[in-house]
């Protein structure tokens, strides 16, 4: 590595003086909190006086309190600092804007509005795991509770709450553990940015669905939702309180996606380095556009039919309520017009970060690239249009069944394409089996199953049977967590090192490789097999026939807990004492490689120039030479934080 | 050389090549495949013979008949997939050598225009059998026949509740007679339940304010249970109740010891007693 022109002073070395960032200084986590239950409180203060008494109070008094709630908290951790600065024609100078980036504030940064991506990822990193400890741990009460038919361990009433939430936070979790972590870490260094198109927005995305998670957590607390993550009207309009809390989760969590979404596409329109053009994108960069896109299209439906259940129970508009001139199934059609899209918001992302990884362990380029990316779009497009194959059984339009089951079946044409994009990658490649190439091979075994027994739930006499089964609850968790969440460990195994500078630990986590894998098949052929029986979904309690089947899929589920904290202790573990890592310990081609690491703020000292796609493995090119490579970035000798270089052997990327 | 000639050498060194077949890569693949296609085969015929919930109707048989052709036609295409990801594990995996250090760069190959053209052409052959299977079974299911059995179905929480227009009957239990085509009206007093007759391989929702329907000719005599497929709240997971399916003169009796008369319960379940009861007894 040469770094034949000095190297420009890095911004994180700027001198801000001590009042650069105004208001920002006093902000925190813990402003945030103390605003936000503070402004909670009023709501509920001045809510309880007004309402209280009337109809529909206590519904008015949660919803009031959690949008003091949402309100005080991004006030308090400075969400709206800058816009309210600009309206005072007081804008932020360039040490305040610095200083929001988090310069100089080390690691309390991370606990604050910074508007560093590289923060901002880590910050979605930590906050999809805690989603998932969370949702896991109501999945192994779920779990625990069916072991026995007439089990006592929970109630009803809390196994129904526990299930909603279940389902919730999971779905949550889902949608932004790839869009979140590494759509904003990794991709705009990927395309050459210098940070996302709008970083404030970034922070706020962020920030707002950090406040979205406890009023999804506060349902517990005010009588649990007893309608499922569907949250079917009109037993929804009918729940207790906590229906409001959780419809302000999802208003509160619709505008983060949306903002993300937006902030996703703009960076990828019009913050690309010159020469990247969007043939040349890495993949990834195409399955995160093309998630945001379809999650912009997809989630304003669900913000719209929450806020009209909120207006049903807090004002008795009666959109969903049948006995007074609503319908339900306007209710259902609003829900799966985002429900179904939604699940692709989760899945192209992760399988976009699969082809990356595969390419990168088979050296060899993207199998069809732009089959792929054609793959992607189809899929976002054929995905809006087949919503009603989710109420196939509720009696409603029996004429569309055909249509429905046309469109339904036509998506696995794309996701086909995608599998023949991921075996092309590997067909005679150098498989190198580092971890996350095992968990892409893991992301391939799932996929293919929960891709197999979706076609018997898209045919419709077949779907008469297994509606509202066992069986689907086994289908969609086949893909959502043995493809997408899968894939997702495959990409955090893979951008770990960038994004903390440290190695994971590989025996730890082929142990946690193998405890996962076995776990999710046990798991999910028990529910597969309940569904052959003919078990329904999210019953507290069940026939003692299917007593064998649940016994299966409680001990995979409980094996499936302990390879999870197997790997989440090999996290946590090499992000503390972990082995440092070099800048590029894949040898990969892609620009978020090519840079020191840890980043440096604004991403790259010298602007790269492109002159070709990140694929060019074996086809003659020198790595690292100046044609027809990226140019190269001139690398300060910067180790992660903590290293000694000289203890260092040096960077292997750095000899090719 | 042009990318396509590259490719072309490629292929023409490995799947075409000069090598006896079995011991090309393409050849086998091709072992790989057949022995998981056949795997597949296999457990679509077993697992849902052995696993599916015993059906008493025809539309069950839909739904077992469904599961064994999706699950071969599925089977080589998944074998496939699996074929090369395995193989590529056996023969391409790179061993030995500094784990730190990646291996040389494989093929250049950044595609394949046959290939793609045929795998769509097969995913798209695949679709079109399936949506041809699948109309056709679903519109043999619309069909209404003469002398079809009402019976109204009423869910609220948490019990189903069923009636037989005509009789005067209303019950927790549903029994149906054998070999009778029965349409099921079903509606619901509060919220969203699903009326599952699991037995009978059809379900639809029971929704306030409407009424849903569906069909089915219970053939197989056996009792079963209806489930709730919908959470409908606190003891969704008890709104369940036994149904059987009886011959005809034990439907009419049942009918008559629910309360119906007893001209009522032979008119409604059908059962010939005016003139010569050897008719029915021969039956």
């Amino acid at each position: 590595m040469t770094t034949a022109v000095a190297a420009p002073p890095l911004l994180e070395d700027t001198d801000l003086g001590p009042k650069a960032g105004g208001f920002y200084r006093r902000q925190n986590i813990w402003s945030g909190l103390g605003f936000g239950i503070f402004l909670g409180f009023v709501a509920w203060l001045v809510s309880h006086a007004t309402v209280q008494g009337s109809n529909w109070g206590s519904d008015m008094v949660v919803t009031c309190t959690m949008v003091g709630w949402v309100i005080g908290f991004n006030i308090g951790i400075g969400t709206f600092n800058a816009p309210i600065r600009w309206m005072l024609g007081d804008d932020q100078t360039h040490e305040d804007e610095l200083y929001a980036a988090g310069v100089g504030q080390g690691r309390s940064r991370y606990f604050k509005y910074c508007t560093d991506h590289k923060v901002v990822g880590t910050q979605y990193l930590v906050f999809t795991m805690a989603l998932f400890g969370i949702g896991g741990t109501l999945a192994m009460m779920i779990r625990t509770q069916l072991i026995t038919p007439h089990s006592t361990f929970l109630d009803p009433q809390t196994y129904n709450a526990i299930v909603t939430v279940h389902g919730m936070i999971m779905i949550i979790a889902t949608i932004i553990m790839v869009s979140g972590p590494f759509a904003n870490f990794v991709m705009p260094i990927m395309i050459g940015a210098k940070d996302m198109a709008f970083p404030r927005l970034n922070a706020m995305s962020f920030w707002v669905i950090f406040s979205a998670a406890p009023c999804l957590l506060a349902t517990f607390f005010l009588g649990g939702v007893n309608a499922g993550w569907t949250t079917y009207a009109p037993l929804s309009v009918q729940a207790p309180p906590a229906m409001d809390a959780f419809a302000m989760c999802i208003i509160t969590f619709v505008v983060s996606v949306t903002v993300a979404g937006i902030n996703t596409i703009v960076t990828v329109v019009t913050m690309r380095a010159k020469g990247m053009t969007m043939g040349r994108l890495p993949i990834f960069t195409w399955g995160a556009v093309v998630g945001g896109a379809l999650g912009l299209y997809a989630m304003p439906a669900f913000l719209a039919v929450m806020t009209m259940m909120i207006t049903d129970r807090a004002t008795g508009t009666s959109f969903f309520v049948p006995q007074v001139g609503g319908s339900q199934w306007l209710y259902e059609n609003i829900f799966w017009i985002m429900g179904h899209p939604e699940v692709y918001v989760i899945l192209i992302p992760p399988v976009a970060a699969v082809l990356e990884i595969a390419s990168t362990f088979s050296r060899k380029p993207v199998f069809g690239y732009k089959v792929a990316v054609a793959g992607f779009v189809a899929i976002a497009a054929l995905s809006i249009m087949v919503w009603a194959h989710h109420m196939f059984t509720t009696g409603w339009a029996p004429n569309l069944a055909a249509p429905f089951m046309l469109t339904t079946e036509l998506i696995s044409i794309p996701t086909g394409i995608i599998f023949l994009c991921t075996i092309g990658t590997m067909w005679k490649g150098s498989i190198w089996t580092r971890l996350p190439m095992y968990f892409v091979y893991l992301f391939l075994w799932n996929f293919i199953i929960g891709g197999v027994t979706g076609i018997y739930l898209s045919d419709v006499p077949a779907d008469q049977y297994f509606h509202g089964d066992m069986f689907v609850t086994a289908h969609f968790h086949y893909t959502l967590l043995g493809g997408a969440m899968i894939g997702a460990t495959a990409a955090v195994c893979y951008w770990f090192p960038k994004m903390t500078g440290k190695m994971l630990n590989e025996r730890i986590g082929k142990v946690a490789f193998w405890t996962i894998a076995l776990g999710i098949q046990v798991t999910y052929f028990g529910q597969f097999w309940e569904g052959f029986q003919g078990m329904a979904r999210r019953v507290a309690q069940y026939n003692p026939k299917f007593e064998a089947a649940n016994q299966m899929s409680t001990i995979g589920a409980y094996i499936l807990m302990t390879g999870w904290l197997i790997f989440l202790y090999m996290m946590l573990h090499a992000w503390r004492h972990g082995k440092i890592a070099p800048a590029n310990p894949w040898h990969s081609k892609t620009l978020e490689w090519k840079v020191p690491t840890p980043v440096p703020l604004e991403n790259f000292l010298v602007d790269p120039v492109v002159t070709s796609d990140p694929y060019t493995y074996g086809e003659g090119v020198p790595d690292g030479q100046e044609v027809p490579e990226f140019a190269p970035v001139k690398q300060p000798e910067l180790v992660p934080a903590g290293a000694v270089p000289t203890e260092e052997p040096g960077d292997p990327g750095g000899a090719g | 050389m042009s990318f396509e000639d590259q490719v072309d050498e490629i292929e023409a060194n490995t799947i075409l090549g000069g090598q006896p077949f079995f011991s090309r890569a393409g050849g086998k693949i091709f072992i790989i495949w057949l022995v998981l296609t056949t795997i597949g085969v296999l457990i679509g015929i077993y697992a849902p013979h052995h696993l599916l919930t015993t059906f008493l109707s025809p539309e069950g048989g839909d739904v077992w008949a469904t599961m064994v052709f999706f699950t071969v036609l599925a089977a080589p295409v998944a074998g496939f997939t699996y074929a090369v990801a395995i193989y590529s594990l056996l023969a391409w995996r790179h061993k030995g050598g500094d784990p730190d250090v990646p291996p040389p760069d494989g093929q250049p190959q950044r595609g394949n225009g046959p290939v793609t053209i045929l795998w769509l052409g097969i995913s798209t052959f695949l679709v079109v059998v399936l949506l041809f299977w699948g109309i056709t079974v679903w519109s043999a299911q619309q069909i209404t026949h003469p002398n079809t059995l009402q019976v109204k179905v009423t869910g609220q929480q948490w019990v189903w509740t069923y009636s037989y227009p005509g009789t005067g009957v209303e019950t927790r239990t549903l029994d149906l007679p054998i070999n009778r085509p029965v349409q099921f009206n079903i509606t619901s007093e509060d919220v969203t339940h699903g009326f599952w007759p699991a037995a009978l391989g059809v379900q639809v929702d029971a929704n306030p304010g409407v009424i849903t329907v569906i069909r089915s000719t219970p053939n197989k005599l056996g009792g079963f249970t209806v489930q709730c497929s919908q959470l409908c709240g606190l003891y969704h997971a008890f709104m369940n109740n036994k149904g059987a399916v009886v011959t005809p003169k034990q439907f009419a009796s049942w009918l008559q010891g629910h309360g119906a008369t007893p001209e009522a319960a032979n008119q409604v379940a059908d059962v010939d007693t005016s003139t010569d009861s050897t008719t029915a007894m021969s039956k």
